[in-house]
């Protein structure tokens, strides 16, 4: 009974019932229509293209506003204001969300984070050999991606075509490639988004990188940790308001934090820049999920801890730690 | 006797599209009209002008906006001008004629675009608007319109009760009536036919079809007929999409997946060897 008393138990229990509110929502509390929903802004990945779901994600609108409205700047001479007001609601909503949960909106509510999360348990019951943390390098190789594929596929994109420089294909890129659209849509029985497009050479490349992106995060996530959330676009999006966060990540490290890199190891982001020795400082990073992994692997007394406005939720502890590290074996078995 | 009866019907009904009922087709003839847009995302386009087809005599025509009120319209002929909408949503447009024992009606939901309304459009489609009528269940909407091929739910109410055992017709302009009938709870399920011709490839370069149902139902000395009428679109996958090719290319993409977990194991031998 012990073993199932871990904040990583609690999450999976907390990710289940988030998977199954925002994947099948719309048959249990609303109606597919937009207006039903309960926001159109989510700071994670739960896909507007499932009609069954409850919610939808921040990127359609912000694809679509660009497209539509904000493009109208110059082709319309439409006054800045007006043009980015449906954008701004947008990411207002975003900041609203951020404040009150933060990034934990990947760690505990994403539906795609959590399906990736199930194939790694999946992995590892397999006896597949996981890889543990990605090098450092590599690390650095995959951190910018995320911000190509947002200011791109999210943001200029879109913004060209609503000016005519790119065909109706490049109007909303990024959900043309996102594999939430395929999950969610697969996950509630419709298979209509799977497919290969012959309508152009633009739909024809997005929907093969859906396909073949979708096929190679399966595999992958069988063995590596959260490999596509390496390079959403939600990310950066999280990372604009991540200071007005209340849910943060604080370190406390100087006296007692002797780099040991045990949260590092624990951190299925690989961000290395945990174990880094600080005072009382929000380590948030662009990447973290917030999953709290790092807390319950340390080892030391007080150092990492997950705060929510004043409040410590979770500090790091000895005596957690060891029990952690027996159940992780145990798990592992 | 009421086999005898469907048997008729479909024989009229298959005379031609929508033959001996009334309901509501959109005005084709002037390009904007029943245009998708370019925009493929949400709902049927805006339709502004519609007929209230073999229409013989005086009909009642009203307006359910999408915050429930309702408004009394004036035909022309048989044409409708909508009034330029205020809130945005969907909106109901009831036709009844009534004539001696008979009642007859034709529905049909459209979207229009403006400040958004707070009401969820169930409540529209829940709202009772004719004796006898289809209600879709749900209402196909914005991201999920209407498409070919693929199946839809419908509820067939009488005083706003579910009506059991009941026929059903569903045609197109392309295909001909096929009869359904409905369940213990008034609930029935069609699949729209792809039938479009002169396909083009990209689907806001093809206009949409519409669809028709229609139902009668005789109670006491009075025959209650009802129509909906609701565009569809076609499906690219039965077209310019391929979805073999699809889940080919996610098979790709999962051994390309495999390839790195050797290359890993490899890996992790030589460093521990
Ligand atoms: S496809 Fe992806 S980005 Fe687009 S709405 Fe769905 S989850 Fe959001
Ligand atoms: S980073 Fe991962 S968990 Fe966060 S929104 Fe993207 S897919 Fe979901
Ligand atoms: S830094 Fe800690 S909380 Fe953030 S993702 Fe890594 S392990 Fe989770």
């Amino acid at each position: 009974m012990d073993k199932l008393l871990t904040l990583t138990a609690l999450r999976r229990v907390i990710q289940l019932t988030a998977f199954v509110f925002f994947v099948y929502g719309a048959m249990i509390f609303t109606t597919f229509y937009t207006g039903d929903k309960l926001t159109q802004s989510l700071p994670a990945l739960s896909c507007a293209y499932d009609m069954k779901g409850g919610d939808f994600c921040s990127l359609i609108p912000l694809q679509h506003q660009m497209d539509h409205r904000v493009s109208s700047i110059f082709t319309q001479g439409e006054k800045v204001l007006p043009a980015l007001m449906g954008t701004l609601i947008t990411l207002g909503t975003v900041a609203v969300l951020i404040l009150i949960l933060n990034k934990a909106f990947c760690g505990w509510l994403c539906p795609l984070g959590f399906f990736q999360d199930v194939f790694t348990m999946i992995g590892t019951k397999l006896g597949l050999t996981q890889l543990g943390s990605l090098s450092r390098e590599a690390v650095n190789k995959i951190r910018p991606i995320k911000w190509f594929i947002f200011l791109f596929l999210v943001l200029i994109l879109p913004l060209l075509t609503g000016i005519g420089f790119l065909g109706h294909e490049w109007g909303n890129p990024y959900c043309s490639i996102c594999p939430s659209r395929i999950m969610t849509t697969a996950m509630g029985g419709d298979m209509s988004q799977i497919y290969i497009s012959q309508a152009s050479w633009g739909y024809f490349a997005l929907s093969l990188i859906a396909d073949l992106m979708f096929g190679l995060m399966v595999a992958l996530a069988l063995f590596v940790r959260q490999p596509f959330c390496r390079i959403c676009p939600m990310l950066p999006m999280q990372t604009l308001f991540k200071k007005i966060g209340l849910l943060r990540l604080v370190k406390n490290g100087d006296s007692h934090c002797d780099s040991c890199g045990n949260c590092v190891k624990a951190c299925p982001m690989d961000i290395y820049e945990i174990q880094d020795s600080t005072e009382h400082k929000n380590i948030t990073h662009a990447d973290c999920t917030l999953c709290g992994r790092c807390v319950e692997f340390c080892p030391h007394d007080g150092v990492m801890n997950l705060k929510y406005g004043p409040v410590t939720l979770l500090t790091s502890s000895k005596e957690s730690f060891k029990k952690r590290i027996k159940i992780d074996k145990w798990w592992k078995e | 006797m009421k086999k005898g009866l469907s048997a008729l019907f479909l024989a009229s009904s298959l005379w031609g599209y929508g033959e001996g009922v009334i309901y509501w087709a959109p005005h084709m003839s002037h390009g904007g009209g029943h245009s998708q847009g370019k925009h493929g995302g949400h709902g049927m386009g805006e339709v502004t002008m519609l007929h209230a087809m073999n229409l013989d005599g005086n009909g009642s025509v009203t307006l359910i906006t999408p915050d429930l009120s309702k408004d009394d319209l004036n035909l022309t002929d048989t044409a409708l001008t909508l009034p330029k909408a205020t809130i945005g949503g969907y909106y109901a447009l009831v036709l009844t004629h009534r004539s001696e024992n008979q009642v007859d009606s034709a529905i049909r939901y459209l979207s229009q675009q403006g400040r958004p309304s707070k009401i969820s459009p169930t409540k529209l489609t829940a709202l009772p608007k004719t004796d006898l009528e289809i209600v879709p269940d749900p209402l196909h909407r914005e991201h999920d319109r209407y498409t070919a091929s693929k199946s839809y739910h419908f509820v067939l109410r009488l005083h706003n009760h579910p009506l059991a055992n009941t026929t059903v017709f569903l045609e197109t302009r392309n295909t001909p009536a096929q009869s359904v009938i409905t369940d213990a709870e008034g609930k029935f399920t069609v699949t729209l036919p792809n039938d479009f011709k002169n396909v083009q490839i990209g689907r806001s370069e093809n206009k949409p079809s519409e669809f028709l149902l229609t139902t009668q139902h005789r109670e006491g000395d009075t025959l209650y007929k009802n129509t909906l009428t609701m565009p569809y679109s076609l499906n690219p996958n039965d077209y310019w999409q391929s979805q073999p090719y699809g889940a080919g290319a996610i098979f790709i993409g999962f051994l390309g997946g495999l390839f790195f977990y050797r290359r890993h194991k490899k890996n992790q031998g030589v460093s521990r060897g």
